[in-house]
């Protein structure tokens, strides 16, 4: 006597194995195989390929060698970062490129906190709009911004390099800080603040003992992401330098089209170094996965 | 009302920014589209007669032809980089382990935060003409100072930065997923490559949709990789623009290539993300 369940199982396989067939379910297995064997290889490949550059560079950048010869390097050596350091024009960038990028953080993550303190009080369909042209230069070409802002200066008589990249970069660097402050801002409760303004507190004591306080993560993560496209940023500073006043990336732009000198690997190595610790940062302040769920869209 | 006067003045410091370095410019790359290029003078003549015919000339074969080397080589890198995207964003989002999980995203995110002349510079280190795989190339018969090569290269850049974004995209979206449903469909009889065709892929589609917009408008607007990787022979939209101003300062002719290439990039937005939604509701 089968009891009601094992007979509902019977019925189950009765009507699966009608459903599949009796014979392709050893090829389903194959077809199973098949696709795990392809999905590590896909895997596999794309690591490579991802990584495989990097690691090239690395171990270049520490090449004994005059020359870029066979890979691996036979030698190894700290010549080249002797000779970065010994570099006044990629030096010179790097500190164009330093001060840019600190004061450009700097005025981005004030603006961008401000406005998106803004944004989170307005409704809805204000607040999709308002976001939506804030975050336009992401998606704009870089080219076309920097054309523009060209133009624009040249309305003006002799208006300092420095101001032109600012400019630029602020226009690049906020659509970062007001997204990543709007995603600290969602985390707060809108009671918390009812909270405290109940308890007899006026608008400027929210702000500054509820509001600010919770949302200084999303601000020091815009702060950080700011900080990162401003370093990397070519497309306008190569329309906003002149010869005298040029960034980091311009000057290695200019290397790397003109020499095969390794000085160029050990200056990426040390950009690596760089990326490392803004991670390091990015996850203490507001974890990756978090900041990379708002943050993905970083266009040039 | 003074409350929320004061609410809108916080706006104000933003708004005044977009409004002075990014409408203002864009809005004087529209004016100068429709001036005459006079050969020899930087910029337009002022108070001169407006005009067509710098869009007029972008009906002619070789700018087709820069339209078509820049959309082809970018619908190609998104393509690609879904295809690799999603096996990895699935594997990684349904991992059991955490430290995977962990350590992937960071790896991922890593790569993404990478200066991107770090990126193109270890990319010419390899690939490139004098490059560490050079010798390779040159025994499998590859000329690695051909157009197609070169393509390929700017391919490689492009799927450089593609690759990393839509498995974080991807990533998200299959997260959201409940894993019932494709579970459902195993243990129902289909093979996991039907349960992943039929049921994984499709309720995913959002993501998909928009992880290839997001490739499509970096490959379309790239600018460094095509610059460097390209060696001055092969040159997207945006490498055309910045020539029209560094090499002949032809502003009026260069303002209206960046106008099109404008108008095209918003076009694609628009057309994906109304796909995106119509896509959902089927």
């Amino acid at each position: 006597m089968l009891s009601t369940k094992e007979r509902l199982n019977a019925d189950v396989t009765v009507r699966t194995k009608a459903l599949v067939g009796a014979k392709p379910i050893l090829s389903k297995r194959r077809v199973d195989i098949l696709l795990a064997i392809a999905v590590t290889a896909i895997i596999a490949v794309t690591a490579l390929f991802l990584l495989f550059p990097v690691v090239v560079t690395v171990l270049m950048a520490f090449d004994a060698r005059d020359y870029i010869g066979p890979f691996p390097p036979t030698e190894l050596s700290t010549r080249w970062f002797g000779k970065l350091l010994e570099d006044a024009y990629i030096w010179a960038g790097f500190r164009t490129s330093l001060l840019l990028a600190i004061a450009t953080t700097a005025a981005a993550a004030a603006m961008g906190a401000l406005a998106a303190l803004a944004i989170s009080w307005m409704s809805p369909r204000w607040r999709d709009f308002v976001t939506t042209m804030f975050l336009s230069p992401l998606v704009l070409p870089g080219v076309i911004i920097g054309f523009g802002l060209l133009m624009f200066f040249a309305a003006f008589n002799q208006v300092p390099v420095f101001l032109k990249l600012f400019a630029g970069h602020l226009i690049i660097t906020l659509p970062f800080t007001i997204r990543m402050t709007l995603v600290g801002l969602a985390g707060i409760s809108q009671t918390l603040r009812e909270a405290a303004l109940s308890l007899g507190a006026n608008e400027r004591q929210v702000f500054f003992t509820v509001t600010l306080p919770l949302a200084k993560n999303g601000i020091a993560a815009g702060a950080i992401f700011a900080f990162a496209a401003s370093m990397d940023d070519l497309t306008i500073s190569l329309f906003m330098s002149d010869f005298q006043t040029y960034t980091l990336p311009l000057a290695l732009t200019t290397l790397i089209k003109s020499s095969f000198d390794l000085t160029i690997a050990a200056a990426a190595v040390a950009l690596m170094g760089l990326t490392i610790v803004l991670l390091i940062v990015l996850d203490s302040v507001l974890g990756l996965e978090r900041a990379m769920g708002h943050g993905t869209n970083r266009i040039r | 009302m003074t409350a929320a006067r004061s609410k809108l003045m916080l706006l104000l410091p933003a708004v005044a920014v977009f409004v002075l370095f990014l409408v203002f410019p864009i809005l004087m790359v529209l004016n100068e589209s429709f001036h005459t290029f006079e050969p020899g003078r930087i910029g337009s003549v002022e108070g001169g007669p407006l005009t067509l015919a710098n869009y007029e000339e972008l009906f002619q074969p070789v700018y087709a032809q820069y339209f078509a080397q820049t959309y082809v080589l970018a619908i190609c890198s998104s393509a690609i980089s879904i295809i690799f995207a999603f096996p990895i964003a699935y594997c990684i989002a349904r991992t059991e382990f955490a430290w995977i999980q962990k350590a992937s995203i960071s790896a991922i995110v890593g790569l993404m935060f990478l200066s991107s002349l770090v990126r193109v510079y270890a990319l010419e280190l390899t690939f490139g003409s004098v490059g560490v795989l050079a010798p390779l190339m040159s025994i499998m018969d590859i000329n690695t100072n051909s157009r197609l090569y070169i393509n390929f290269v700017i391919l490689a850049g492009l799927l450089q930065y593609s690759i990393p974004m839509s498995i974080l995209i991807l990533i998200g979206a299959i997260k959201n997923l409940n894993p019932r449903l494709t579970e459902a469909a195993l243990s129902l009889g289909a093979s996991a490559l039907a349960a992943h065709i039929t049921v994984t892929i499709p309720l995913s589609i959002r993501g998909i949709v928009s992880a290839f917009l997001v490739s499509m408008t970096l490959g379309v607007s790239a600018f460094v990789i095509p610059l460097i990787l390209g060696r001055g022979r092969i040159l997207f939209i945006s490498n055309l623009i910045y020539s029209r101003f560094s090499e002949i300062a032809n502003y009026p002719s260069g303002a209206a290539i960046s106008i099109v290439m404008m108008v095209l990039a918003l076009l694609l937005i628009l057309v994906m993300s109304r796909l995106a939604t119509s896509l959902e509701r089927a």
